[in-house]
């Protein structure tokens, strides 16, 4: 790779970035409903599995950003060096998994129960919105960064109220104890029907699936590290005014100390990002969820056995009707606002998301791509997926949003494995030898391959079900 | 005329702190409570919210606090949000019923989450509200130069640098 300078680091621990992308994408149906039922259903115990899947996801993205602000480039870019059908793999899990509009219905159907618009009538709404937005937006992450970062930003703090205000001392003791049971598994938790629940929603504790990858396409659009000499992508309307994008990324002079005292900077910089603002509002957001879905059951008893159902929709309902009955309706529309704004966030991440990951493997590594702009191909895979989703929201599988979300959550614990052995492979064989990772941080990599791979196949052959 | 500047500065972090009130009103309103008390749950916590909100964007522009760095923000609502949360149960709720000590130690496990909340809000809203205010403060002025160094620190990629 050329050789450029690094820039310098933001001055202080900045609390605005690209980490609001993975907050946005990660807060989502794990949090607010999957780790709550099973802390309903098991206790707060089975939290522990909780804190590790949030932690290994902090390390999993101190180590994405690694070779994103080394290189510029993304994680994609990196499994191609390593072996190029690596990264057609991701290529087409993406493809199979993130073109289902599932995310979209958990969201809308909450909307429904609080403004009684049809759900189909909002998701459609909202997919076409989005694709006209991001059309029309000049830079797209910027754009992006500051709707979501308000949005985000409201609903941190409403949370916050809201738990301040029905939650107790006590809830949250057992809740955080819960965290540090370690090897706590009821006899009831290892059998089919409920094995594969906690393998999905260990899957889905923090970032799930391939949202980790993408995560390094927005540090490079933010700018971090060598991804500051990177052009950033733009809406369909200002396509024209892009600058041409490099075909690889650049690599800075390790041997010179400046720049390496420069690229400790960037270090701590998204070490703090992982730390505060990825696992502390997962923590923050999960915790407070998880202390409503107590408060619900200690008002009606019944909600804890409509949340055993598998029907997802049923349970919001029902842990939402739950505190309303009690007396407290308004928990119960606050509740669904909530889901219906992380379902609204995830919606917009990962349609940015899936489009620029699929828009950088085709613009690199696909002949006669380069033809076209990256605004172009991104514009393409946008408008595809929303054409798509609404497709099959209107004649689509007639097993409903859930069945989609089950399919999603199976491919997500394969891809979340396969990328920490890809992680493993690009940092160690791509990195120059002063920046490559410690022997720790390859372990605590390993151990996730190990996870999430592990439990899959356990589930598998032990079960015969792949995923809850 | 300085006391005016100063009060400029205080209205995003205050507006957040109303805000974040306004959704207690909300609570209790619609939990099916008479009008009067939701408007005196939803004051009871907007006032002191908006009194620390606004307070923090005066320092900020003393040059206190730093724009954007958590670690301080963190402690000034570790003692500023379970302070506002005393003073609503206090005047409007029953949350007291366990105990203060129980009381505020939730809060100020709570209240970082908000500081969050809180910081990302207000970094978001305070550049614009600079931006228009700057002519004619110079406090605001010195602020919004501050965050305009910061922005080119750490956006400092050079259209030559950008080109293949």
């Amino acid at each position: 790779m050329p050789i450029r300078k690094l820039p310098e680091a933001p001055p202080s621990v900045h609390i605005l970035g690209p980490t609001v992308f993975l907050v946005a994408l990660g807060v989502g149906m794990g949090e607010s409903y999957m780790w709550p039922r099973l802390v309903l259903l098991f206790g707060p115990e089975i939290r522990w599995l909780f804190l590790i899947g949030v932690t290994l996801q902090a390390v999993v993205m101190l180590e994405m950003a690694r070779y994103a602000m080394a290189t510029g480039e993304s994680i994609f870019s990196g499994a191609a060096r390593v072996f190029k059908p690596l990264m057609w793999f991701f290529f087409i899990v993406a493809m199979a998994v993130y073109i289902w509009p599932g995310h979209l219905s958990a969201g809308a159907a909450a909307l429904e129960q609080i403004s009684g618009i049809p759900w189909m009538v909002t998701a459609i709404a909202g997919l076409i919105l989005v694709g006209v937005v991001f059309s029309f937006a000049k830079v797209i992450y910027n754009l992006l960064e500051s709707v979501l970062s308000l949005l985000i930003g409201t609903l941190v703090i409403g949370t916050a109220v809201v738990a301040a205000m029905v939650g107790t001392w006590s809830d949250v003791v057992t809740t955080i104890t819960g965290m540090f049971s370690f090897g706590y598994l009821p006899a009831e938790a290892m059998t089919a029907a409920w094995f594969p629940v906690i393998v999905g929603a260990c899957a889905f504790a923090g970032p799930s699936g391939m949202q980790q990858m993408w995560y390094t396409l927005h540090l490079r659009a933010a700018g971090a590290g060598m991804g500051a000499h990177i052009p950033k992508v733009r809406g369909l309307r200002h396509a024209g005014e892009e600058e041409a994008m490099p075909s690889r990324g650049f690599m800075f002079d390790t041997d010179d100390p400046a720049e390496m005292a420069k690229w400790k900077g960037w270090r701590r910089w998204v070490t703090f990002d992982a730390l505060l603002l990825f696992w502390g509002i997962t923590m923050l957001v999960t915790i407070s969820f998880t202390v409503i879905a107590q408060a619900a059951v200690r008002q009606n008893p019944a909600v804890r056995t409509a949340i055993q159902g598998d029907d997802r929709e049923v349970a919001l309902t029902a842990m939402a009707d739950a505190v309303s009955s009690a007396g407290s309706s308004a928990l119960g529309v606050i509740f669904l606002g909530f889901i219906a704004l992380i379902g609204l966030n995830a919606t917009l991440g990962l349609f940015d998301s899936f489009s620029r990951g699929q828009a950088d493997m085709t613009y690199n590594f696909v002949k006669g791509a380069k033809k076209l702009r990256m605004s172009h191909l991104y514009a393409g895979f946008l408008w595809g997926v929303i054409i798509f989703g609404i497709l099959i929201l209107l004649f689509g599988p007639a097993d409903g949003p859930s069945g989609i979300l089950d399919t999603l959550a199976f491919l997500s614990t394969f891809a979340m494995g396969a990328y920490c052995v890809t992680l493993l492979l690009v940092n160690n064989r791509m990195l120059p030898k002063p920046i490559r990772p410690k022997w720790w941080t390859n372990l605590i990599i390993g151990f996730g391959a190990f996870f999430y791979l592990g439990m899959l196949f356990y589930s598998l052959f032990a079960f015969g079900v792949v995923v809850g | 005329m300085i006391q005016r500047q100063s009060l400029e500065l205080a209205l995003p972090g205050a507006s957040i702190g109303a805000g974040a009130g306004a959704i207690a009103g909300g609570l209790t309103l619609l939990a099916g409570q008479p009008a009067g008390l939701a408007a005196q749950s939803a004051l009871t916590l907007a006032v002191p919210l908006a009194l620390f909100g606004g307070l923090y964007g005066i320092l900020l522009g003393r040059g206190i606090f730093r724009p954007g760095t958590f670690g301080p923000v963190g402690l000034y609502w570790m003692a500023g949000f379970p302070l506002s949360r005393l003073v609503q149960e206090s005047l409007t709720g029953v949350g007291l019923a366990d105990g203060v000590l129980p009381f505020l130690a939730y809060q100020l496990m709570v209240s970082l989450g908000f500081a969050i909340g809180f910081l990302w809000l207000h970094e978001r809203m305070m550049p614009h509200w600079l931006l228009r205010h700057a002519e004619g403060n110079p406090r605001a002025e010195a602020l919004l130069a501050l965050y305009i160094r910061q922005a080119q620190a750490s956006q400092p990629r050079s259209e030559k640098g950008a080109r293949r």
